[in-house]
Order: structure tokens, then C-alpha cells, then sequence
């Protein structure tokens, strides 16, 4: 088979369309390209959106470094750190994340994180290596379009979204309650204090103070807040007080609530508290806040106020029920044309402590308190305690007093009537009572009496006492004698009348003279000694001497007195058997007429009334006695303990006593722990990357 | 093979000798022969397509290389304290701490190479097609040096990759390698195919007549 012969075939060139000869490795650049791009669009489009804050100062926000942060999240970056147009303030702008940023209110609160050495702890310690950053707090709101806020000089107490109740505090003095410091709820920490400020007034210090939820509930109108810091040593009627809170809350300083009654309401923001010096202040207090519902009242005292200040109680039958605000004077002209400075306390009066609802009105209030004033209610000063000086004024009924009624002065303000207060007459203070204890005469009753106990033995013991029958007989013997003398023949009507007054003078006192009322007086003193036997057991002695005494009076009969007259008489005798006497008639005469004048002040008062009188006080000492022997035991034993808090406080603070060794040793160690942070912030500071490298 | 040895008359070449050789194993065929016969590789006297590709992979390059000096390179974590910087940036970095060495070595390895890969395949590729004042040895040589010279810059790439891996303190210092890493590698990757896929043979065809 032979091949035909073909024509040679014409081979051209294909025409290839450019496109043809395009190789697929032109995909590459293209990749490339819309990759890059698609990486370029996507940052782009992922750009946060850019917001401006306003800050005081910048401290430490570098641009392009400072990152701000949501819940510990980095969300943002700045970009620009800026002045506002006039340099007051600092303008930080960052470029936040873009949802984030679409959720921050307008209320959102910013504020530079830097770090913090204080007693609380410290805190932001990071940024001492990372630098600062930007806190944030705020309530996601939807779709917030703004992008303008002004930022926080510090953290803020109370950050947005947090749970719980804020509340301001009054204090006189703000220097120990450091911002940040805590509440403690029974000793758990539910909150925490905001920086003290000085009120608009400048009385007094006001602290916000925000307690967290859960613990926000136990917050009412009732509670009572108390500084925990610092400790404090009290000398009260109850002992030596030492009153220590926790080591943390010594060095922190911080406050305690309690709510000590039920039936408050809740707070609102504008609720004041009084922050009370202590926890026993603060639970004797019944007040809950100033200027809430208290009634203002007034009382007007003529006497002293030596002793009432502002805040001092005002008590109805012992129960608190408002404090003294103010105390002033004015001068007040009385109805005979003098002037008179009189004393003005002005009242707050809280009517839930009365008794009546807290929403009570002031009307309401006033009628109740007309009603009682009408019943005799009055005001009057008062002690405090029985160790104090100062005052409080006692709300007391008195049903007979004179009618009174409340009375608005001229500034409306109503006015209690007072009456005088027994303070002037008041001596159950202590001084009051060992005074009186120390005025007793008790030495000199004893004195007198012994030596009244001994007079009345000389009397009855001696020898002229013993005589004095028979000396009486010899007496008349010679008086018949002398009767029969013609010279006394010569002198009857004289001697007759002498004799008859004689007569009378031992007749009255045989009547009713002495012997009753010594009799009586005998009594007395037993009775003394039974008071005193009662009273106390201190001085068995007086009572033994008094029982002597009465034993031996009642041993000496009326003869025995009469002897004792006797003796007096035995005198007479001596006067007229001399011979003086009988030959001056006169001088007998005016002797005996010294007798009848002795007898009859014998008689009159003499002795046995002084005794009586020395008897009489010597009971009325006796019941002092008693009355100051009642309050003895108590009062002792309260110094007893007093001593014993005294001593063991003492010796707890002696040299070598364990808590001073632990305290000692706290305070050294808590040294050491500041040395050393304190080196370790030196050496970071000069040496940042010793933490790196490790020395 | 009259002309062979003869100095005045161009070098006898395998193509004008009809003459292919084998890219891949150097066995030398026929023109017309399609395939390799020792090692199957496919055959042809000159690389039509090479110039396209060349364009191609260093555009590709290019773009890559574009975000490579923007973005952050290294990703330097100190103590919580975060640090990015780019190319240009870490070089003024450098030159800021006075390393200037440091500084000049990247600064050659990732700016100066590239860059200058680039201004040399660009200028090859354009002037491959026409009668160049400049002799077929010298662009051949910088060809070479080109291709030489190529990977080296991979050792900034290198250096962050060695650096992320080594570099992780915890807190205290950690280096993350950037995107800039990625396509700066990725441009290295790409101009360095760019360079491969230059046919060199297409310089000597331009050599026909040596200007002497």
C-alpha cells in the first residue's frame, strides 16, 4: 500500500488570543492582592469607634501605650492625649472597641487606674510595671450614641452597677475615717467609705458611705453607725474600758452599723446618719437622724445650767426621748421691773421615742405634750449619772404641781414649762455621800457620850452620892437645929420660904423633870443603838458603848438621882452650915437662890436636853448611815472592780506583760514589712528589670 | 559548525544548533522532542511564559510586601506592657537603643534586599526583550546575585520566628510574631519564585550581537 502523495500539510501557527497565553500564576498577585486588601478593609471596618474623655490631669496616659479597660477587658486604646482649649482640662481620645462602644451611657464613669499604697492595701500594683490604664464602669445601655464623657480625678466608691444602698454620714471629725476605709456589719465588711468633705455649713464632716447588697436591707432609718477606728479607754461608773476593734480596722480606720430598733424606713439618698464616737454612744442613742421628724421645743430655767450641753438626753421616766440642741441665754424682764438673765435650752423631741407613729405630725406631737403638761408634766434639770456633774433635763410628772400650759415663744417654737429642780439640795453624788458620811459626828457623840457616861458614874459612884441620904437627914437634923437657933428663930420667914422652894425644886423634879425625858433620851440612844446595830456592822464599838450607856442609865434609878440631888443639896448644906452663912443671912440667901437658879436650869435644859438633842442627831446620823450603808456595798464593789480593771489594764501595759511583748512584736514586724516594701520599690525603681533578671 | 571557535561570530548555541537541553536533568534532545526521555520533565528551548510569571509572583511579592512594613512585626509583651512595632518602626527602635549594626542588618536584610530584588527583576524583566546597553554577563550576573541573595532575606522571618518561640516568659516578657511576619515571609516566598521563574536563557537571546 503505497501513501498517496499528499500535499504537505499546512501547519500555521494556532492564533492564540492573548488571554490564552495568560498563565493561571496571575492568579497569585491577585490573591495576594484581594487578600491584602480584604485584610486592610477588615481592619478598617473593625476600627473602635473614637470617644473623648475629659480628665483633670492625664498622670501617666500615654498616647498609643494606655489602654482603657472594661471589667479588667482591654476594650480600647488612646489614641490622642490633648488639652482642651483653655488647658483646664485633659482630653484623652480612645478608639474603643465598636460594640462595646455603642453600650456606654452617657452616666459612664472613667478614671485612671495608678497604683495605691495605703492602709486598705495595695492596689494597682500591675500598673507599676504596665503603667496606667483607664478603669471603666458603666450599665450597658443599647445603642448609645455618645461619645463624650468626663472622667473621674479617682476611683470612684461606688461604681455603676453595683448593688446596694448609699448613704452619707456626719461626723464632727473626718480625719480617721480615710477614704476607702470599711463598714462592718457585725464584724463583716459590707461597704466601704467615700472621701470625707467638709459640709456646706462647715460644722461638721460628711462621708458617703455605700453599703452593698445583700447586707443593703439591714439599712434603715434606724441604724446607728459608729467609728470602729482608733481604740479608746474609758473610767466609767462600770470600770476601766478599754475598747480595741480589730488590728486592720486600728490601722484603716472605718465605721460599724447596727440597726438597734425595728420600724425604720428606708433610706433615700438624702438620709443623713450621725456617726457616733463609739458603740455604746451610738446604742444609747435613740436619735436616729437630725432634722427628720424631730419636734423643736424649748425650756426656760431661772436656775444655773452648769452642766447641760448641746446633745445632752432629754428623758420622760427615764427612757430617751429627744436631746438638747442649744443652749442660750436672754435676759427677761420681771414683773417688778428688773431684769433677770434667764436660760434657754432649745429641745428636740423625737415622737417615735414617745411612744407615737414616726410619721407623726408636729401638731400631734404638741397636743399629746399639752395634754401631759396639763397632767403636770414638767421639765427639770437632772444628774446624768451618779459619778457626773453633767446634766440632763427630765421630762416628770408632777399631777400637783400649778397649772401650766406650752406656750410658743415668739418664734413660735413652744415652750415646756420647768420648775425648779432639788439640785442645790442634792447630795447623792459620791462626793456628796462620803461628805456627809465625813460630817457625821459620830466621834464627838462618842465623846460625849463616854463623857456623859463617866460624869453620870462619878455621880452615882461617888462617896458624897452615897452619903447623900444621910446627909439629907443631917441636913434637916441641922436645919431644926438651926430652926431652933434663936437666931433662926430670928430668920423663919426666909428660911421657910427657902426651904419650901427647896421643896418644890426636888418636887418638880421628882414630878416631871428630868427623870421622863431621860428616860426618854435612854430610849432614844437604845434605839440609836439599834439603828446602829442595823446600820452597820462597822462600828460595833458605838453600839457597845451606847448599849453600855443605856444599860447603866437604866441602872440609875430616880433615888439614885435624887442622891445625885442630894449632893447639890449636901452643898446647900455646907453653904449654911458655915458661918459665913449664918451670919449673912444675904449670902444664903443669894446662895440659894444660885441653887435654885442651877436647879432650875438643870431642869429647864441643861444636860438631860443637850443629851436629848446629841441623841436625836446621833439617829438622824444613824439613818444617813444607813441610808449611805445601802449604796456601801454597791459602791464599794464597783471600785473594787474599778481597781481591778485599773490593775490588770496596768499590768497588761507593764513592761514585760504578753499583750505589750505582742505588740511590741506587731509593731516590729509591721516595720520590718514596710522596710522591706519599701526596699523592694527602691530597687524596682532603680533597677526595673531586676524583676526580670532576679535581683 | 563552520563558525565554531571562530571569536568574531556569536557563540554557537543549542538553540541555533537545534539542539534542547532537559532543565531538569540536563540531557540534551532534539528540538521538536516534547518530552525528557530520561526524566520525563517537559522541554522547551525557551520558557514562553517565564516573563509572565515573573510579573506575576513579584506583584504578588510586592502586595505582600506592602503590609509587612505596615503592620506590627513582633508583638513584644514586657511585664503586662504591650509593644508592637514594624519593620521601619523596630529599626528606629534600634537605632534609638544605638545598635546601630543590629539596626543596619535589618534594615538590609528587610528593606534594602527586597526592595532591591525588586528594582533588579523588574529591571531584568523589562529588558530582557530588547537589545540592552548592558552586557548579557553583567544582567546575568545580577541574575545571579539575585537569586543568591534572594533567601537571605528570609532571616528576618527567621529571627521572629526563633524569637516568638523562645521568647515566652509568661508574664514577663513574650514576643508574638505579627501579621507583618506572615507576609513578609510570604513576599520573600513570592520574589524569590519570581526570581526562579526568570528564564535566564532569555537574557542570551538578546546577546546575538555582543557590542563590543
Amino acid at each position: 500500500m503505497t501513501l498517496p502523495d499528499a500535499p504537505q500539510m499546512q501547519i500555521e501557527p494556532p492564533t492564540r488570543s492573548p488571554w490564552r497565553n495568560l498563565s493561571l500564576v496571575w492568579l497569585v498577585p491577585v490573591l495576594a492582592l484581594v487578600v491584602s486588601l480584604g485584610i486592610a478593609w477588615k481592619n478598617f471596618a473593625d476600627r473602635g469607634t473614637l470617644i473623648t474623655i475629659t480628665l483633670p490631669t492625664a498622670a501617666g496616659v500615654t498616647a498609643g501605650e494606655t489602654t482603657v479597660r472594661y471589667r479588667d477587658v482591654v476594650v480600647g486604646l488612646v489614641e490622642v492625649v490633648r488639652f482642651a482649649p483653655d488647658l483646664t482640662t485633659v482630653l484623652i481620645d480612645a478608639r474603643i472597641d465598636k460594640v462595646v462602644a455603642d453600650t456606654i451611657p452617657a452616666e459612664a464613669q472613667f478614671w485612671v487606674v495608678s497604683p495605691q499604697v495605703s492602709a486598705n492595701g495595695i492596689s494597682g500594683l500591675s500598673t507599676v510595671l504596665s503603667g496606667v490604664y483607664i478603669d471603666s464602669a458603666w450599665v450597658a445601655a443599647d445603642g448609645s450614641d455618645v461619645r463624650e464623657f468626663t472622667g473621674l480625678a479617682s476611683m470612684p466608691m461606688v461604681q455603676p452597677g453595683r448593688e446596694g444602698v448609699r448613704v452619707t454620714l456626719r461626723s464632727t471629725d473626718g480625719t480617721s475615717l480615710p477614704a476607702g476605709g470599711p463598714i462592718f456589719f457585725r464584724g463583716v465588711e459590707v461597704g466601704t467609705l467615700d472621701q470625707p468633705r467638709v459640709s456646706s455649713g462647715g460644722d461638721s464632716a460628711l462621708i458617703d458611705a455605700f453599703i452593698e447588697a445583700p447586707y443593703d436591707k439591714y439599712v434603715t432609718t434606724a441604724t446607728r453607725f459608729w467609728d470602729t477606728s482608733g481604740f479608746s479607754v474609758k473610767l466609767g461608773p462600770s470600770g476601766l474600758d478599754l475598747n480595741v476593734g480589730s488590728l486592720g480596722a486600728l490601722l484603716r480606720g472605718g465605721v460599724a452599723f447596727d440597726t438597734t430598733f425595728t420600724g425604720g424606713q428606708a433610706t433615700t439618698d438624702a438620709t443623713v446618719f450621725n456617726l457616733f464616737l463609739d458603740e455604746a454612744s451610738a446604742r444609747a442613742s435613740i436619735f436616729t437622724q437630725i432634722g427628720d421628724s424631730a419636734v423643736p421645743m424649748a425650756v426656760i430655767f431661772a436656775e444655773s445650767v452648769n452642766g447641760l450641753e448641746a446633745g445632752a438626753p432629754v428623758e420622760f421616766k427615764g427612757l430617751r426621748v429627744g436631746q438638747v440642741t442649744s443652749i442660750s441665754a436672754f435676759i427677761e424682764r420681771t414683773p417688778g421691773g428688773n431684769r433677770t438673765v434667764r436660760l434657754r435650752a432649745a429641745l428636740d423631741i423625737d415622737p417615735r421615742a414617745l411612744g407615737l407613729e414616726g410619721q407623726t405630725g408636729k401638731p400631734e406631737v404638741l397636743a399629746f405634750l399639752r395634754g401631759a403638761v396639763r397632767n403636770g408634766l414638767r421639765a427639770r434639770l437632772s444628774t446624768t449619772s451618779l459619778f457626773s456633774a453633767a446634766l440632763k433635763i427630765q421630762l416628770a410628772e408632777l399631777p400637783d404641781a400649778p397649772t401650766s400650759d406650752i406656750v410658743a415663744d415668739a418664734d413660735g417654737i413652744p415652750i415646756l414649762p420647768s420648775i425648779q429642780s432639788d439640785l442645790p439640795d442634792f447630795t447623792a453624788t459620791a462626793e456628796g455621800v462620803l461628805e456627809r458620811i465625813n460630817a457625821l459626828p459620830i466621834e464627838e457623840v462618842m465623846q460625849q457620850a463616854i463623857s456623859l457616861m463617866a460624869a453620870i458614874e462619878a455621880v452615882a459612884a461617888s462617896e458624897g452620892t452615897q452619903k447623900a441620904p444621910g446627909a439629907l437627914v443631917a441636913l434637916l437634923d441641922d436645919a431644926r437645929a438651926l430652926i431652933n437657933q434663936d437666931a433662926t428663930q430670928a430668920l423663919p420667914g426666909e428660911l421657910q420660904q427657902t426651904i419650901a422652894e427647896l421643896r418644890k425644886v426636888v418636887t418638880d423634879l421628882q414630878e416631871k423633870g428630868a427623870i421622863d425625858t431621860l428616860v426618854s433620851a435612854l430610849a432614844n440612844v437604845d434605839k440609836l443603838s439599834a439603828d446602829l446595830a442595823v446600820a452597820t456592822t462597822q462600828v460595833p464599838a458605838l453600839v457597845q458603848d451606847f448599849r453600855d450607856l443605856a444599860a447603866k442609865a437604866n441602872a440609875l434609878n430616880a433615888e439614885d438621882l435624887i442622891n445625885s440631888t442630894t449632893k447639890l443639896l449636901q452643898s446647900a448644906d455646907a453653904v449654911i452650915g458655915t458661918d459665913a452663912a449664918k451670919a449673912l443671912p444675904a449670902s444664903l440667901a443669894s446662895a440659894l437662890a444660885e441653887v435654885q437658879a442651877a436647879l432650875k436650869e438643870l431642869r429647864d435644859g441643861g444636860v438631860v436636853t443637850n443629851a436629848n438633842a446629841a441623841m436625836a442627831s446621833a439617829a438622824n446620823a444613824a439613818d444617813s448611815v444607813a441610808r449611805a450603808a445601802d449604796d456601801l456595798p454597791q459602791l464599794t464593789s464597783q471600785l473594787d472592780s474599778l481597781v481591778k480593771s485599773a490593775n490588770a489594764l496596768v499590768s497588761n501595759y507593764g513592761v514585760r506583760s504578753p499583750f505589750s511583748a505582742e505588740t511590741l512584736d506587731l509593731l516590729r514586724q509591721i516595720n520590718k514589712a514596710a522596710a522591706a516594701v519599701t526596699q523592694l520599690a527602691r530597687t524596682i525603681e532603680r533597677n526595673p528589670n531586676s524583676l526580670l533578671i532576679g535581683r | 559548525m563552520a563558525n565554531v571557535g571562530s571569536a568574531q561570530t556569536p557563540p554557537l548555541t543549542a538553540r541555533s544548533a537545534g539542539l534542547v537541553a532537559c532543565v531538569a536533568c540536563g540531557r540534551v534532545h532534539h528540538i521538536g522532542t516534547q518530552v525528557c526521555v530520561r526524566c520525563g520533565a517537559a522541554l522547551s528551548s525557551r520558557d514562553t511564559t517565564s516573563l509572565q510569571r515573573v510579573w506575576a509572583w513579584m506583584i504578588a511579592g510586592f502586595v505582600a510586601y506592602i503590609p509587612a512594613n505596615i503592620y506590627p512585626m513582633l508583638e513584644t509583651t514586657q511585664l503586662g506592657k504591650t509593644t508592637s512595632s514594624n519593620l521601619i518602626g523596630g529599626v528606629i527602635e534600634l537605632v534609638g537603643y544605638g545598635s546601630y549594626g543590629v539596626a543596619f542588618i535589618v534594615f538590609f536584610a528587610s528593606v534594602v534586599i527586597p526592595l532591591g530584588k525588586f528594582g533588579a527583576i523588574t529591571y531584568l524583566a523589562l529588558q530582557v526583550a530588547r537589545p540592552d546597553p548592558t552586557a548579557a554577563h553583567s544582567r546575568h550576573k545580577m541574575y545571579e546575585v539575585v537569586e543568591f541573595i534572594g533567601r537571605w532575606s528570609m532571616i528576618d522571618v527567621f529571627v521572629v520566628a526563633l524569637l516568638s518561640s523562645l521568647v515566652q516568659l509568661g508574664s514577663a516578657v513574650s514576643i508574638q510574631p505579627g501579621i507583618a511576619a506572615v507576609s513578609f515571609a510570604l513576599s520573600v516566598a513570592f520574589t524569590m519564585v519570581a526570581a526562579m521563574s526568570f528564564d535566564q536563557r532569555l537574557i542570551w537571546d538578546t546577546d546575538k550581537e555582543p557590542t563590543l
